[in-house]
């Protein structure tokens, strides 16, 4: 478990104020709020998001133009950790685009016994349910939005169920949403780099917003020829 | 008779004030002892405890020995002739099974041996009161008698005397006022008697026993024998059945899911009492919903793992029924359990689900259970390896069971960890996404090449590319002319 505070905790002992505005229920805009996190995996991504990883309790949502740009390599550090865990829950996959392929995940040490994939054409519906069963470690949903369906209210639900049931959930979408508001703790735009993504921090709980790049760590084989 | 009057003696000097007799002082306090331990409420736990201490406050007082050790205590159950059909007897049967294994049926009664699960039930009274009470509930009007022997109690019971008689030489008492026409002998015999000047249990077995059994057979000694408790009485034992089936015809038609829910609820009900009696569970329910003209919808529940609660049941039910159109009215409802399948009931968590390392117990199963109910069994499922080169056919799905052992075999392990294979894989392979002209080369050529042993033959270049918008692709080229390209998967 990744759960790291985000500020030193010496500095809150001293001053009883500063303790009290660290609550993590309290954001303050400026400050880097005190969230429960769990570590990306990723030096250089863990150094950016604010509590320094992935948001323990609450919606992260990753937009990218298209699937295939690296949005599963981004958790799978994650994923391989969570199936570590000593009490078996479930990841579920609500909706994905195509099939998990098993080979690939178990090569990458995510256990195949706790992956729970859920075909449905109510994604919204699939999420709250089995976030609120408290039986997922983590929730992955893709969503894709329809012209003129208002999402908010949806998402401001699953939301509140995270962070009731404490599970981070993923919600991944396309770029046009970006336009829209969410309550998601975090947005990240997704977007490709040779030999990695740059990762553009659309929102996140602190304030801090820019574009920062992470490299892969696939030991890709090598091109014998084109064809 | 000396010992008896020593006995009631004995038992006077002890209701003197500050000394009760063991049954009326032992009643409330065991009353409340096996409700408030499987009570969810303290509110609820007291009110039932309340409502069991008036039900054994209505109960006759046990006629007890202060020097017999009581070996087996029977309670027989007899319905009036109205309800005793072989179906209501069975009902109680399962009914009554639930207090002890010894149960056997008569023609019109049940018979069950308690005295070995009065421990169990916190006294004789309380499981007592708590039989004849699920007995009301059940629509049953038994009425009752205890006593030492089976043929006694059923004596008894059909006398109308609803009392507990534990102690032996407590029973002649009780039985000698009866007449003789309780023992439900035949006719002929009866009249015989009768003419003989015998008209109660008490001079019938104050006959002399040779004379007896030359008149009447060596049958009918035999039975007083028993009655008395002079002889055992072998009796054959009740199994209950191995399905639960069970039809009710509403009276009148049932024409919205909401109507057919609350008629059904009787119905699961019902089902939980006989799970619990089996101590059994059950993972797939089968409903079946008459319409009129000879129509039917079936409806197959399914959960995900077996269970009693009726609660549950009922949630699953209501969301497939939610799901469904029903062509027309309702007219009869049946209900078929699947096989039975040992149920062991675990207890709940103090923490939440990984908090402190809680476990998950329940949720899992229920939360697939939701799922299916509303998508269908396919939409969820979980992911299993195949050891096989071939990509599609290298992993197949499976029936979700958090942490159960992997069926992966070290080949399949050794397989996926040398090689390089995309996260994503499409179902079928699609056209290319663009033209190959405008693709990166990044990876190959990775030849996966026959399977002529099973029909499903490929000859294949695999290589790993990227598209223009960035995407890697793991992409294909048929060995055979015409050499198409595909796209199989996504390295996402």
């Amino acid at each position: 478990m990744g759960r790291t505070p985000s500020l030193s905790s010496d500095t809150a002992a001293d001053d009883p104020l500063g303790s009290l505005l660290e609550h993590p229920a309290l954001w303050r805009g400026r400050s880097l709020a005190r969230t429960d996190t769990h570590s990306t995996g990723y030096p250089t991504l863990d150094e950016a998001l604010p509590g320094g990883g992935w948001p323990a309790n609450g919606l992260s949502e990753i937009l990218s133009l298209h699937p295939g740009l690296g949005e599963l390599r981004l958790l799978m550090p994650l994923l391989v950790r969570f199936g570590q865990q000593p009490s078996a829950r479930w990841v579920a996959w609500i909706a994905p685009p195509f099939e998990p392929y098993a080979p690939a995940l178990a090569g990458a040490g995510v256990p195949l016994e706790r992956q729970l994939v859920v075909r449905t054409d109510e994604p919204l519906w699939a999420l709250e349910q089995a976030i609120e069963s408290g039986a997922c470690a983590t929730v992955l949903g893709w969503l894709k939005s329809r012209p003129g369906e208002a999402l908010q209210r949806s998402l401001r639900r699953l939301q509140l169920a995270a962070q009731r049931q404490r599970t981070p959930v993923f919600l991944f979408r396309e770029v046009a949403a970006a336009q829209c508001a969410s309550p998601a703790e975090l947005r990240l735009e997704l977007h490709f780099r040779v030999g990695g993504a740059r990762l553009q921090l659309l929102k996140s709980r602190g304030g801090r917003r820019g574009a920062f790049d992470i490299e892969w760590s696939v030991a890709s084989g090598a091109l014998h020829g084109t064809p | 008779m000396a010992r008896r009057e020593r006995a009631a003696s004995v038992r006077r000097a002890f209701s003197a004030p500050g000394f009760e007799p063991a049954s009326s002082a032992t009643a409330p306090s065991s009353a409340t002892a096996p409700s408030s331990a499987t009570a969810p409420s303290s509110v609820d736990a007291r009110r039932r405890a309340a409502q069991q201490a008036r039900a054994i406050a209505d109960l006759p007082p046990v006629l007890d020995s202060l020097f017999d050790e009581v070996l087996e205590s029977w309670l027989a159950l007899q319905l009036p002739p109205s309800q005793a059909t072989p179906e209501m007897l069975g009902r109680l049967g399962t009914l009554a099974y639930r207090y002890t294994s010894r149960v056997s049926l008569e023609a019109d009664a049940v018979l069950l041996e308690v005295q070995g699960s009065v421990r169990l039930f916190g006294g004789l009274q309380a499981l007592c009161a708590q039989l004849l009470e699920r007995c009301r509930a059940a629509g049953l009007e038994p009425r009752w008698a205890l006593a030492p022997t089976p043929l006694a109690a059923l004596v008894l019971a059909r006398a109308g005397r609803n009392i507990m008689v534990r102690a032996r030489d407590r029973l002649m008492g009780e039985l000698a006022p009866l007449p003789v026409e309780s023992l439900a002998w035949s006719a002929e015999t009866l009249a015989r008697l009768d003419s003989l000047g015998v008209r109660t249990l008490g001079a019938l077995l104050r006959l002399p026993r040779a004379g007896f059994a030359k008149r009447f057979g060596k049958e009918a000694l035999l039975a007083l024998d028993r009655l008395s408790g002079a002889t055992a009485e072998p009796r054959r034992g009740f199994l209950p059945r191995e399905h639960f089936h069970v039809r009710s015809e509403p009276t009148f038609e049932l024409i919205s899911q909401a109507a057919i829910l609350q008629h059904v609820a009787p119905l699961l009900d019902q089902l939980e009492q006989f799970l619990r009696t089996r101590q059994c569970g059950v993972d797939l329910l089968k409903l079946r919903l008459a319409h009129r003209a000879g129509r039917f919808t079936r409806l197959d529940v399914r959960l995900a793992a077996a269970d009693v609660s009726a609660e549950r049941f009922v949630t699953v039910l209501s969301e497939q029924l939610a799901r469904r159109v029903l062509s027309a009215a309702v007219i009869d409802c049946e209900l078929r359990s699947g096989v039975l399948q040992p149920f062991i009931a675990h207890s709940d968590s103090l923490w939440r689900p990984a908090e402190h390392g809680g476990a998950i117990g329940r949720e899992s199963p229920a939360l697939i259970e939701r799922l299916r109910a509303r998508l269908g069994s396919e939409a969820v499922y979980g992911l299993c390896l195949v050891p096989q080169h071939r990509p599609e056919i290298a992993w197949r799905v499976a029936e979700p069971a958090l942490d159960a052992p992997s069926p992966c075999t070290a080949e399949a392990l050794y397989h996926v960890s040398t090689l390089r294979r995309p996260l994503w894989l499409l179902r079928q392979p699609a056209a290319l996404p663009c033209a190959v002209s405008a693709l990166h080369w990044i990876a190959g050529p990775e030849r996966i090449e026959t399977g002529w042993w099973d029909g499903q033959d490929v000859a294949r270049d695999y290589y790993v590319v990227r598209e223009p918008r960035g995407a890697e692709l793991w992409v294909y080229r048929e060995r055979l002319p015409p050499h198409t390209w595909w796209w199989h998967g996504v390295f996402g």
